[in-house]
């Protein structure tokens, strides 16, 4: 009995050991990792949330404070909520958007039997080779007055005069939505890979078009994916600068380029800090609930 | 069991020290060590074309020779004004030289941190500009000038531009542009156009209220206006004369008047911080940039006007790039001090009441 004993905790033992040598090894491949997230994020967000506290007197820069009145002064003047209504709008119809326009798309490319498969994914990542600035400027050159969109709708006959595209939100969400379209695809193309076909054939055999099957079978499956695709999608549109600052021109003002000119033109850290904590939070706070949203939702369909 | 768990703790351990020996290396690494050789001056500017010709110009053919290393620290002004500042406090900042514009200094003047500059320790400061004269302005040595001129496309605007009221004209509306980021100068232009002076923020106020009810088309960047300007979807703008010499030589139809207002001076130059490690270097860099051969090179290469008398210019250089002795009489200098104070407050006003729908 005690002898079983002995060797019973002797086994546990054993095995705690087991967990501690696992326990430590997981240390050592997360430690790097972490220090680096430490060092490198979360250090400058405190600084940064210290900063917001600041004040800002002119010719001073910046004055040690604890104040939260950067934090009213946003709230409170209707030029910055616009300006954060509007970053907030911009991203949910370009998430929106990309999930229409991706889904079939990634739907397509995890289907097919084509030899060319691998190609086609390559055609797909090969914008994101280019970076965001010089996209821009591609459709600055499609989108102006004398652009090729324009010339080539008067030439065809069906406007007389240059239409606005440049400096105009849609010219942001087209810009956006190209840079982030790829992304979305992939992240539900990888998704629907592993999903396994039967599961189509199966429900077409009890009966369902088409469409019931998508929205019944495969929509539910490939929720996880659609999830994260959207979520990548939003934090890129909320925080989008280049685009913005390119195709929406000095007039359209969205928050990534708001907190760059508290810095850069105005000098203005505390308000800059504000800001960008404010973008920052919403961001979080927003991504989190879609995600617990969704994390529901997929609990219940399976 | 616990040989093989002491084994790997030891490695984790090794593993965090030499993870956080990196971290501590590339934060040392992030910051340079200088001043530590004499010979060895620093200059913070912006880069591109002006960080080049610097080298091209100042660096290698006056200092070197005089046995000085110029290394240059380049970065947008903003962010090397806050860096200046943030050094205020050390005994010995990181740089020797500060590329600055007159209206920068004025932001400076107030925070105390920019040494005011010993006139006999230049040589070339008695062939100076009188307009520019650091006598009047202690802490900035001038480099080079260009002006505030009223630039037009002559085959959009028929009725040649006698100043900058000319944007204001509702004959010339839909054909007005204006440049976002020249928000400073467009404001002090208003001040004038309105009958005041650069720093009555009041009065451009009303001036740009007025303007915008005639709708002109706002672009980002200077570049953006060119193209604007060579597709003539606009035809009328108030820029810098380098810049229209720059845009005439790559084919734009564009020509340029000195507005009746006034030519408001951008002026560009060096500042020596307070705390600057090599002022010996310093003085050497300021005074060398004021050679008559920099001076000369940065017309050619730049368009940008010389601060010193005795450049020589060729005549057709000059006749493009320089303003006849009626206009530089026009030259106005900006309110340095009411930028220093308001340069906030008129941001927040171009931002949200000019450029606001």
């Amino acid at each position: 009995m005690t002898a079983s004993v002995a060797a019973d905790s002797l086994v546990s033992l054993a095995a705690r050991e087991m967990r501690g040598g696992r326990r430590s090894t997981a240390a050592m491949l997360v430690g790097p990792a972490t220090i680096f997230v430490t060092v490198g994020l979360l250090v400058p967000i405190v600084i940064l949330f210290r900063y917001s506290l600041n004040q800002f007197v002119p010719g001073k820069m910046m004055v040690e404070a604890w104040t939260f009145e950067n934090y009213v002064l946003f709230v409170t003047d209707p030029y910055y909520t616009a300006a954060f209504y509007r970053t907030l709008r911009v991203a949910v119809i370009v998430t929106v958007l990309c999930l229409l326009l991706a889904f079939p798309l990634a739907y397509k490319l995890a289907r097919t039997q084509s030899r060319y498969k691998n190609l086609m994914i390559m055609l797909l990542v090969l914008p994101l080779f280019v970076g965001n600035a010089v996209r821009a400027a591609g459709w600055m050159t499609l989108f102006g007055n004398r652009g090729f969109l324009n010339v080539a709708l008067q030439w065809i006959g069906i406007t007389s005069e240059p239409i606005t595209l440049m400096y105009t939100e849609f010219a942001v969400i087209v810009g956006i939505l190209a840079v982030n379209l790829p992304y979305v695809v992939l992240t539900i193309q990888s998704v629907l890979e592993g999903i396994d076909r039967a599961v189509e054939d199966a429900a077409f055999n009890l009966g369902a078009g088409p469409f019931t099957m998508v929205r019944r079978v495969l929509l539910p499956l490939t929720l996880p994916g659609i999830a994260a695709g959207a979520i990548f999608c939003f934090i890129l549109t909320m925080n989008a600068y280049a685009t913005p600052v390119l195709l929406g021109g000095p007039q359209f003002v969205m928050m990534g380029p708001l907190v760059y000119t508290q810095f850069a033109a105005k000098s203005n850290w505390p308000f800059g800090a504000a800001v960008s904590f404010i973008l920052m939070t919403a961001t979080l706070i927003l991504t989190a609930a879609a995600n617990l949203m969704v994390q529901r939702r997929y609990r219940n369909s399976m | 069991m616990s040989n093989k768990m002491m084994q790997s703790r030891i490695s984790r351990r090794r593993v965090l020290k030499g993870a956080s020996a990196a971290v501590g290396l590339s934060a040392l690494g992030a910051f340079p060590v200088f001043g530590q050789n004499d010979k060895k001056i620093v200059l913070s500017t912006w880069g591109g074309d002006y960080a080049k010709l610097l080298t091209k110009h100042v660096s290698n053919p006056v200092l070197a020779p005089q046995g000085w290393t110029v290394v240059n620290d380049e970065a947008q002004v903003t962010q090397r004004k806050a860096k200046t500042v943030a050094e205020k406090r050390l005994p010995k900042g990181t740089s020797d030289v500060q590329a600055l514009t007159a209206t920068d200094i004025a932001e400076l003047t107030a925070l105390d941190v920019l040494e005011p500059l010993d006139l006999s320790r230049f040589k070339n400061a008695p062939n100076i500009i009188k307009t520019f004269s650091i006598a009047d302005s202690p802490l900035f040595s001038p480099h080079i000038y260009s002006g505030k001129v009223v630039l037009y496309n002559p085959k959009l605007i028929k009725d040649v531009p006698k100043g900058m009221d000319s944007l204001w004209d509702p004959k010339n509306q839909g054909k007005v542009g204006i440049v976002d980021i020249q928000h400073v100068y467009t404001t002090m232009a208003a001040a004038l156009v309105a009958g005041g002076k650069t720093g009555d923020f009041e009065k451009a106020k009303k001036a740009l209220l007025d303007l915008k009810k005639l709708k002109p088309r706002i672009y980002p960047s200077n570049e953006a206006i060119a193209q604007a300007l060579q597709t003539e979807e606009v035809g009328l703008c108030i820029m810098w004369k380098a810049r229209a010499v720059q845009w005439q030589n790559a084919g734009i139809n564009v020509l340029t008047i000195a507005p009746k207002e006034g030519v408001i001076s951008y002026v560009s130059g060096f500042a020596i911080p307070k705390n600057a490690p090599n002022k010996a270097g310093a003085y050497a860099f300021l005074d060398g940039a004021l050679e008559p051969s920099v001076q000369e090179g940065f017309a050619i290469d730049m368009g940008y006007n010389p601060v010193v008398r005795n450049a020589k210019i060729a005549p057709e250089l000059k006749a493009r790039i320089g303003f006849t002795p009626e206009e530089e009489k026009l030259l106005v200098n900006p309110d340095l001090e009411f930028l220093a104070k308001r340069m906030a407050d008129l941001k927040d006003f171009w931002d949200k009441e000019f450029k606001a729908g």
